[in-house]
């Protein structure tokens, strides 16, 4: 059984007008059956109103299926009694850096998850030592998080969540609100909680970019799943994931546009790269060649 | 000739332990009918510029003339500039407030102090303009979709017809389908003769539309060329914390390989153009 | 501009009042605001006037620092101190007009400002020398023994820390939103007080709806890290009294029993 698992998990709220009344039934979610196995890196794609937020809400306990299951760690989440051990182990990150921050000093934010869970004051500052350290956040624990930027405050929530010792983390968004600069930070930690600490990751995102890395992506629509399968499965379908208001990574979209024209490209290619290769392969350049290998090392960032 | 900017600066806390300049000495010019990209780290000084542009910020020394009046004479009106420099704010959906789509979008000429009729007519207009449909007009601002109301926002500052439009981050938080309708907005007001300045952290998005690109960092403008130019220089542009579009990856790239490529190329459109010159007469891969 | 207010913002540095218990610090605070008003005598004044001195040097905030708070303080301090001394009836020293000032006006006018100035400096200075989650956390375990009467002060000291939290955010936030609706011409400076009051709708509406948003958003942040209430709960820094805050004790009950003894002796 895997970290996560869910069977046709349905979610309705009910509509109401103004005085009250009931307008409709909204399904946000709609029958979605999905297995995450443990230290897996997992992107779910979808457009605004797709309901891959509603989604992920349901994985930490935060909202209840309506209809279906859901299981965290062998753990029914419909059950209250659950509710405090799945919100544990698998720990949530939200969009907007601001509003999940608690604490008024970082230290004291990273904490919070420890002291609720009812964890010794020593064991406490240990965690938090370990996770700002691993959030390379640790030079910033005396500081206030409203003078942080927006990249260094989602680590400081992620070292919240990781302080908490999770085995899984669901990000909702959590580049939505940042600069490239702040995307690649917390991307970068995400990656590392997931290679050096096997933290399984549950990434929702519309940045095509910060897919290409997952071991599989789920692609959701009116609720259902649309497209499942690995990066570059799916974004060999560039035709199918607009109409899904979705697009691909520009080096993608460029290997598709010169396929187009008639060069002859593998699928989906995910990297710019990957594409750089393919293209030299067919010219017949010796890419081995030292003075390649050194001007080209010095593109790395 | 829409601005002219001489010597811009704007220090807060002058002449104390926390002087900081926000704004460092900025010059340049802005003609009519111009789409200019500006982009900047976060703090590099951007959004406090565009706010210098409608008055809403007084520089603390330098000049800005709008159609050749310096906006700074005592009898220049400054409340009047912001009817003719429109500027939608980073999440303006945030500033909607009123009842319905409508009565929200007839904020803004109300406030320059047209009659009833002539405000709901610019209204009107405007929310044409964004090709809202007509049926949400008289919705809540508040059930709408995140991209819905992203448009009425922007359609409140176009009801005062503006003559230069300024977007900070218009695509924030939109799904890329969202992003291409709004920037595809964008574009067909430039095209119906407003002057545009995005601000921008997508590099895509400014390489796709743009005509000119401005680059800022500290406060000072750094770069003020064509998009090809600006990118060519991603070195300089990654010590900013800013980086270059994939494409221009791609290209410079491929030119460490000897290979003949456009390296200002920074569209798909541009850069397939390239590539596909260094096959032509068949001796490739191509079947 | 609201961001300059210095008054109640944590000063960071290290010193012999930074690292005393928040408790110590609270009822040094209260034990010096009774005794500023205990007696009118100059020599109670004296000690508290030395008593205040040393506990700012021994803050190591910069005096600068405390007069900058002080600037949005001046105003009501002016205002009391006119009133003193126009209102106040018994021996005229000289008259204008309708109004006569006397020297007992005088006398309590300079009493009431040393005691304002006094009672501003030394609440802001534990403000200054207290991280708002320490102070909540002392404010909180002085109170539990109110628990007994339902009151709910685990909560409300979470309350507190929360709010401290958010007000800079909600302040950048009105500035935005104030500037976004001037971008739509808005005009919140002109006019009689009805329309100005109405210009406000546009600033406060958007202000409410992402006030909520965010108390939305932070409560399922909250939850999602099993925030379940102030039951179960560890504390990272738990308070607990150390040897100086005995000093400091020993130095408050020295410095009362000053005052009283000063006020009995020399009771003007």
């Amino acid at each position: 059984m895997g970290i996560v698992e869910t069977k046709d998990l349905t979610y309705e709220y009910i509509r109401r007008d103004e005085e009250g009344n009931v307008e409709g039934i909204t399904r946000a979610v709609d029958g979605v059956t999905m297995s995450i196995e443990e230290g897996d890196f997992i992107a779910v794609l979808g457009s605004n109103g797709s309901g891959k937020s509603t989604f992920a809400k349901h994985l930490n306990a935060i909202l209840y299926p309506t209809e279906g299951s859901v299981f965290v760690d062998g753990k029914d989440t419909s059950d209250p009694a659950n509710t405090w051990d799945i919100r544990q182990r698998a720990g949530m990150i939200f969009q907007n850096p601001d509003n999940q921050i608690i604490g008024n000093v970082v230290e004291e934010d990273v904490g919070f998850g420890p002291e609720n869970m009812g964890v010794p004051t020593d064991e406490i500052w240990v965690r938090v030592e370990e996770a700002l350290k691993t959030l390379n956040m640790y030079e910033f624990r005396k500081h206030s998080p409203n003078k942080l930027s927006g990249g260094q405050k989602q680590r400081v929530a992620i070292a919240g969540v990781v302080a908490m010792h999770p085995k899984c983390i669901i990000m909702d968004e959590p580049t939505a609100m940042l600069d490239p600069l702040g995307r690649k930070e917390v991307i970068r930690a995400a990656r590392a909680l997931n290679d050096v600490e096997g933290v399984t990751i549950i990434l929702i995102t519309h940045y095509m970019e910060e897919v290409i890395y997952a071991d599989k992506v789920f692609v959701m629509d009116k609720g259902k799943i649309a497209m499942q399968g690995s990066p570059r499965e799916i974004f060999s379908r560039p035709e199918e994931l607009k109409k899904l208001r979705l697009t691909v990574p520009q080096a993608t979209l460029l290997a598709y546009e010169l396929k187009r024209r008639g060069l002859d490209l593998p699928e989906g290619i995910l990297s710019g790269d990957e594409l750089v290769r393919e293209i030299c392969l067919r010219t017949g350049k010796d890419m081995e060649q030292e003075k390649y290998k050194k001007a080209l090392s010095e593109f790395a960032n | 000739m829409s601005f002219i900017i001489n010597h811009l600066s704007h220090i807060y806390g002058e002449k104390t332990t926390l002087e900081v300049k926000a704004l460092d000495d900025v010059s340049m010019k802005i003609a009519d009918g111009e789409f200019i990209g500006l982009i900047g780290h976060t703090g590099s000084g951007k959004s406090t510029f565009v706010q210098h542009l409608n008055g809403l910020m007084k520089a603390t020394s330098g000049q800005i003339l709008y159609n050749g009046e310096d906006i700074y004479d005592k009898s220049y009106d400054r409340v009047k500039l912001r009817y003719h420099v429109g500027l939608v704010f980073q999440y303006p959906e945030h500033q909607l407030f009123e009842e319905s789509v409508f009565k929200d979008v007839c904020f803004g000429p109300k406030n320059m102090g047209l009659s009833e009729k002539e405000a709901e007519l610019k209204a009107y207009e405007a929310l044409k303009k964004v090709k809202l449909p007509d049926e949400y007009f008289y919705v809540s601002p508040f059930d709408l979709s995140g991209g819905q109301k992203r448009r009425v926002a922007i359609a409140g500052v176009l009801a005062m017809q503006p003559d230069v439009l300024i977007l900070d981050e218009p695509t924030a938080g939109l799904d890329p389908t969202g992003r291409d309708e709004i920037l595809e907005l964008i574009k067909e007001l430039h095209e119906g003769g407003k002057t545009i300045i995005l601000v921008s952290h997508s590099m895509d998005d400014v390489a796709n539309y743009v005509e000119r690109l401005l680059v800022m960092n500290r406060g000072k403008l750094v770069m003020d060329s064509s998009p090809g130019e600006v990118f060519r220089r991603f070195r300089e542009l990654q010590g900013m914390g800013l980086a270059a579009p994939e494409v221009t990856y791609i290209m410079h790239k491929l030119n460490v390989f000897e290979l003949p490529v456009n390296i200002r190329a920074t569209t798909i459109d541009e850069a397939a153009d390239s590539i596909m010159s260094l096959f032509k007469g068949g001796a490739t891969g191509a079947r | 501009m609201i961001r300059d207010i210095t008054i109640g913002q944590y000063y960071q540095t290290k010193s012999a009042l930074h690292s005393l218990d928040p408790r110590t610090k609270l009822i040094g605070v209260l034990v010096y605001l009774v005794s500023l008003f205990l007696f009118n005598s100059i020599s109670v004044y004296i000690i508290a006037t030395i008593f205040l001195v040393s506990v700012i040097i021994l803050s190591r905030v910069p005096l600068s620092y405390i007069l900058k708070g002080m600037k949005s303080m001046v105003f009501i301090l002016l205002l009391t101190v006119i009133f003193n001394i126009f209102l106040t009836p018994g021996v005229p020293v000289f008259t204008f007009w309708k109004f006569r000032v006397t020297k007992e006006g005088l006398i309590i006018a300079g009493y009431t400002a040393i005691r304002l100035l006094y009672l501003i400096v030394g609440s802001s200075l534990l403000t200054f020398t207290t991280t708002p989650n320490n102070l909540t956390d002392g404010l909180e375990s002085l109170m539990k023994p109110l628990r007994a009467f339902r009151v709910p002060v685990h909560e409300v000291a979470m309350m507190m820390s929360i709010a401290l939290r958010f007000i800079p955010i909600l302040l950048d936030e009105t500035d935005k939103i104030m500037k976004a609706q001037q971008a739509r011409g808005a005009d919140f400076e002109h006019g009689n007080i009805l329309r100005r009051a109405k210009s406000l709708v546009p600033i406060l509406v958007p202000l409410f709806v992402s006030a909520f948003r965010r108390a939305n958003d932070l409560a399922m942040a909250m939850e999602a890290r099993c925030y379940r209430g102030g039951d179960g709960r560890s504390k990272m820094k738990p308070l607990k009294y150390k040897a100086q805050d005995i000093t400091a004790f020993i130095t408050l009950a020295v410095y009362f029993a000053a005052v009283i003894a000063a006020g009995r002796i020399s009771p003007i």
